[in-house]
């Protein structure tokens, strides 16, 4: 199966470059050959990446790790303060509130956004018509502003009576629900909403994916007399492991940072029913008017970074020996 | 490996697919019912979960706010409201922060294809010998979640190192960042991989220097990846949120998604959902018309990403 | 509507040229040019309203030649005042609300300008308590009073008939609160009463007012030394009184997440029987939410018969960013001085200034509280008696009643972290109906302590 391993992203330098050529390489170097060589040229285009990068990647990352160290607030002038950041957001109340947030939010959304989208797209990829049809319906919540989406969302799930759902379900003798007005259903009503926004973008890729799996083998299992299921399940899913692992992965990581969502909708409330890791971070450096406790929200996005690498890790030796099968 | 965009593919995401249902298949009953049968509940499903809030919108956006509050599913039980619209454009002043949307995915756009394509350009074509060691650098960025960038990055912003003039305020302040994406960057120098390099020899021999074999030669021949590069770009920009929330504290610069939160509590419901409605018009209607390049591109992205 | 603005800015920019080319052809020789910017209002303001801003910065720079004055729109929000504070991207002349400007002094973060306002003709006579919210534990006056109010109640007139209520005698009770809402509810199918919930602090801001009506305090002392009392007995009163609005008597809405903003929209919209908010807020049912003025009714917060029980007060301060010069500093305080203190000791500023807002549609007559002392404070109304425009009949409840009731300042330790803090129980309350009151309160009790002694 052609694609898909990130780490797989790499140059293939086999074949020779054109202009900073090798015959260039060999001969003595000399600033001017360097020049002559395009060596000049070359740094030229590269340097509004470098810059960049430099600038607005590489030189904040650095920060990070040294402002988690760091008491600073923009105010006073910086002071070290070791790991006095890292002990004081392990001994925030709200951070086991957070992480089982998060937690519970990735969950619900794999369970949620994990299967209907590589049903819904077996079943479009056979469509026999409609199918630009099909594929655009599914991806138009994704062209929605997010910002739009989630307003939009916050007016549907007015807890009244006359709210839109509870109209709706109201026709049907159902609720009405408190959606975000309850501990309970804030956060499923959240992760309702950021599936029903990114729902189609995976299954745009999963519609791609299974174009790569090998007709042949269908055809050959129809041979045998293989029912529908039985293709699915051991030709479709299989083809399609490597794009489903790294999916799940890739949602994973994307909702351990989730923060448009309970920040729009309910900015962590009801009594933190629906604060999140990333929320906390934003809380830290920017919900304070007396200026903001940015060692501490450093030091917590090292934590979150550092747990979502070693997951990863975890994740890719797990999986590995499936994935390579 | 990674997946080359090309005609080919792009072609049999729409084209005949695989044949999970053979022909013969279809003919029998059990199956023409129970899986067509799930593909028209699935239409309808998407129908109503894909169109039916964006139609919801649409109607609340012409009625009266006191109809939408009572009777959110009624049809225009005392009339359309079409001032929504007028008010939600003058009043509200949805019209300047469409122009600020739009500013600031130009600036965006402008940023991440020059950088992109400059520097795929270099680590592509024109191979450094230190072209290893950059991109090793660049790889590593695609590692860290961007949630540890967002501080240290504000203050940066706010405190620029060197230079003492804040940032803030400044929609340089969210162009130049957003240069700064190695997915980017591995998809352009991906693409110019597979250019032949006989027609970049042609053009060396033909006298063309490094800035004209850019130009003239290598930019030309890579106008599918720039539409894709493109599509991301911009999409992203009109999606962004917190970045500019952060570093854009002036409401007169601000964006619609920035703006839309705020104004939230000050206005009307139906002026409101006007409001939301112009701001989601146009990505629909660029949805609408670019159609083949957004789902490509998000498939492709998928497929490199993932 | 475009027009008048573009006509208005037109004014606008002739009458400054002309002001600038005035002043240096009279005093070039003499004076420099300052510039300050100053807050004009907040964003999404009205065209009347930015015109009425206008024509006051025109009729100022008339006055001072020497003194150029640039409008900005500005709200004073939390997070982006300390990003402005260090991008230097404050304007000169900006709001603060009483809640934060000691602290702020305290921290360096506004301009000393003790000796300047101590050459006001005025000075003297300003209340000692508004004056103390703007001056540092070291005694440098750092800010003035634009405006003070008390935390009132506000009820829907209409709703009040509706529910066979007389409209002209609100509440005087808590009981009688939650029975009229219990009325309100059953006749109108409305919320009978609505309490701000929204965790970015208006829910511990109101729920710490109810607790002041009942005579409870949130903390005692100052500083860091100050000790935390959030877990009250008062305190637990106030929170099971909620509790049993919401749940037993279910007069509460269905919405529970309302924002200072949100509520007010709610009430204006006609959706609320009663609610708590600042004195002053009809201002802002006007301009941002287009209210019916016949529904409107003002009421003072129902105070329990104890010596401690009072009523919450708070305001807006105006102060100016740090690192400005003894020119700019001179200049802020003549502009504070002409924009916000002189029309309420100076008659004919006093009438300009009503006929100005009354142009601009805007409300003259608000129930505030006095900065100075009440002699003045009606003095100054009977100024402006001919433009008062606000329903005045239906505010007498509050303007008879106020000045019969103890003011009390907000916490002064660690203030947004204890209304932050308190968002969480209120919040629980609202949404869980087996929520445990006192122990939510003895939570958020040592986490305000932590608060408290770290300075935060």
């Amino acid at each position: 199966m052609a694609t898909v391993d990130p780490i797989d992203v790499h140059w293939t330098d086999s074949e020779p470059a054109v202009l900073s050529g090798r015959e260039y390489r060999r001969a003595r170097r000399t600033p001017l050959t360097w020049v002559r060589g395009g060596g000049l040229a070359t740094l030229l285009f590269l340097l509004p990446m470098l810059f960049v990068f430099g600038a607005f990647s590489w030189y904040p990352i650095v920060r990070t790790v040294i402002m988690s160290v760091q008491h600073t607030n923009l105010v006073s002038p910086a002071t070290w303060v070791g790991l006095d950041n890292f002990r004081a957001v392990l001994n925030d109340p709200v951070l086991p509130k957070a992480v089982e947030n998060t937690a519970e939010f990735a969950g619900l959304a794999l369970i949620f956004g994990y299967p209907v989208p590589l049903v819904a797209a077996v079943l479009m990829s056979e469509a026999r018509r409609f199918r630009g049809v099909y594929s655009a319906l599914a991806y138009l919540p994704v062209v929605i502003p997010p910002v739009v989406a989630v307003l939009l969302w916050k007016t549907f799930y007015d807890a009244s009576p006359t709210g839109v759902f509870n109209t709706i379900l109201g026709w049907v003798h159902l609720g009405p629900y408190p959606w975000l007005q309850s501990q309970q259903t804030a956060l499923p009503s959240l992760v309702l909403e950021s599936t029903w926004a990114n729902a189609g973008g995976t299954v745009i890729i999963y519609l791609a994916a299974l174009t790569g799996v090998n007709r042949e083998l269908y055809e050959a299992a129809s041979v045998d007399g293989a029912s529908l299921w039985r293709k699915v399940w051991h030709i479709t899913i299989p083809q399609l492991r490597g794009v489903l692992l790294l999916t799940m992965i890739l949602q994973i990581i994307g909702t351990a940072q989730v923060f448009l969502e309970p920040y729009l909708f309910t900015s962590g409330g009801p009594a933190n029913a629906t604060v999140t890791v990333l929320l906390m971070i934003y809380n830290y450096a920017f919900g304070n008017s007396l200026g903001g406790d940015y060692g501490s929200a450093t030091a917590l996005s090292l934590m979150l970074a550092a747990f979502l690498a070693l997951f990863s890790l975890l994740y890719l030796r797990l999986t590995r020996s499936w994935s390579s099968k | 490996m990674i997946v080359v965009p090309g005609r080919r593919r792009a072609r049999s995401v729409e084209g005949s697919g695989p044949a999970l249902i053979g022909p013969d298949e279809w003919r029998r009953a059990r199956v023409r019912w129970g899986f067509g049968g799930a593909q028209v509940l699935l239409l309808i499903g998407l129908i109503v979960i894909g169109l039916g809030p964006l139609v919801w919108l649409a109607k609340s956006a012409i009625t009266p706010t006191n109809d939408t509050i009572t009777y959110p599913m009624a049809l225009f039980p005392h009339g359309a409201a079409w001032s929504n619209l007028h008010e939600a454009w003058s009043n509200v002043q949805v019209g300047k922060y469409f122009w600020n949307t739009v500013v600031l995915a130009i600036g965006s756009w402008f940023a991440q294809v020059f950088v992109a394509t400059t520097a795929g350009f270099a680590l592509s074509v024109l191979r450094p010998a230190y072209a290893k060691v950059i991109t090793a650098l660049l790889l590593t960025t695609l590692f860290v979640p961007a949630v540890v960038l967002l501080v240290p990055l504000y203050v940066e912003i706010v405190h620029p190192p060197l230079i003492h003039h804040s940032f803030i305020d400044s929609y340089w302040a969210v162009w130049l960042p957003a240069g700064a994406s190695a997915f980017n960057v591995v998809l352009v120098a991906r693409f110019f991989d597979n250019l032949p390099r006989e027609i970049f020899e042609a053009a060396r021999i033909d006298g063309a220097g490094p800035f004209r074999l850019f130009w003239s030669v290598v930019l030309p021949m890579s106008k599918p990846i720039l539409g894709v590069v493109s599509v991301f770009a911009v999409l992203a920009s009109w999606k962004d949120f917190l970045w500019p929330l952060l570093v854009l504290t002036n409401p007169d610069e601000q964006p619609l998604s920035v703006r839309l939160p705020q104004i939230q509590s000050q206005t009307s419901l139906g002026v409101f959902l006007a409001a939301l409605f112009i701001a989601s018009l146009v990505p629909i209607i660029g949805f609408l018309i670019f159609q083949r390049s957004f789902l490509r591109g998000t498939g492709l992205g998928g497929a490199i990403k993932g | 509507m475009k027009s008048t603005r573009m006509t208005a800015l037109l004014a606008v920019i002739v009458t400054s040229l002309l002001a600038v080319f005035a002043s240096s052809v009279s005093s070039a020789a003499t004076t420099k040019t300052t510039t300050i910017s100053v807050v004009s209002l907040i964003p999404g303001s009205t065209p009347e309203a930015i015109a009425q801003f206008n024509n006051q910065v025109a009729a100022f720079e008339k006055a001072n030649p020497s003194i150029k004055v640039k409008p900005i729109e500005y709200q004073w929000t939390g997070p982006t005042f300390a990003a402005k504070l260090a991008a230097g991207t404050l304007p000169t002349v900006f709001e603060v609300p009483f809640t934060d400007a000691r602290s702020l002094g305290d921290n360096g973060q506004l301009a000393d300008l003790t000796a300047e306002i101590k050459q006001l003709p005025y000075y003297s006579k300003y209340n000692k308590a508004v004056l103390a919210e703007g001056t540092t534990a070291k005694g440098k006056i750092i800010a003035l009073p634009k405006g003070a109010y008390a935390m009132a109640l506000h009820y829907n007139r209409k709703l009040f008939t509706a529910a066979g209520l007389d409209p002209n005698k609100p509440p005087t009770t808590w009981a009688q609160v939650q029975s009229y809402a219990r009325l309100i509810t059953q006749k109108t199918g409305k919320a009978g009463y609505a309490q701000m919930g929204k965790d970015d602090n208006s829910a511990g801001w109101v729920f710490t007012t109810l607790v002041y009506s009942l005579g409870g305090r949130m903390e005692t002392g100052r500083g860091t030394t100050a000790k935390a009392t959030l877990n009250n007995a008062k305190a637990v009163t106030a929170l099971s009184m909620l509790k049993k609005m919401r749940w037993t008597d279910n007069t509460m809405g269905s919405n529970f997440d309302m924002g200072w903003s949100d509520i007010n929209q709610a009430f204006a919209a006609g959706n609320v029987g009663m609610y708590i908010n600042g004195s002053d807020v009809y201002t802002n049912l006007v301009s941002a939410s287009n209210i019916d003025p016949s529904i409107y009714g003002l009421a003072p917060i129902p105070l329990a018969k104890n010596k401690t029980a009072g009523v919450l007060g708070g305001g807006t301060l105006v102060a100016v960013r740090p690192d400005a010069n003894a020119a700019a500093r001179a200049a802020a305080v003549k502009w504070i001085d002409f924009y916000y203190e002189r029309p309420l000791v100076d008659k004919a500023q006093a009438i300009r200034n009503a006929k100005t807002l009354v142009a601009g549609k805007q409300p003259v007559g608000v129930p505030a509280l006095p900065l100075f002392n009440k002699a003045q404070y009606d003095l100054a109304n009977t100024w402006i008696k001919p433009y008062i425009n606000v329903p005045l009949a239906q505010m007498k409840p509050f303007n008879t009643g106020i000045f019969n009731q103890q003011v009390i300042a907000e916490p002064a330790a660690s203030t947004q972290s204890v209304y932050k803090t308190l968002d969480g129980p209120v919040q629980a309350v609202l949404t869980d109906k087996n929520a445990n009151v006192q122990q939510l309160l003895d939570q958020a009790n040592s986490t305000a302590q932590a608060q408290i002694s770290a300075g935060k």
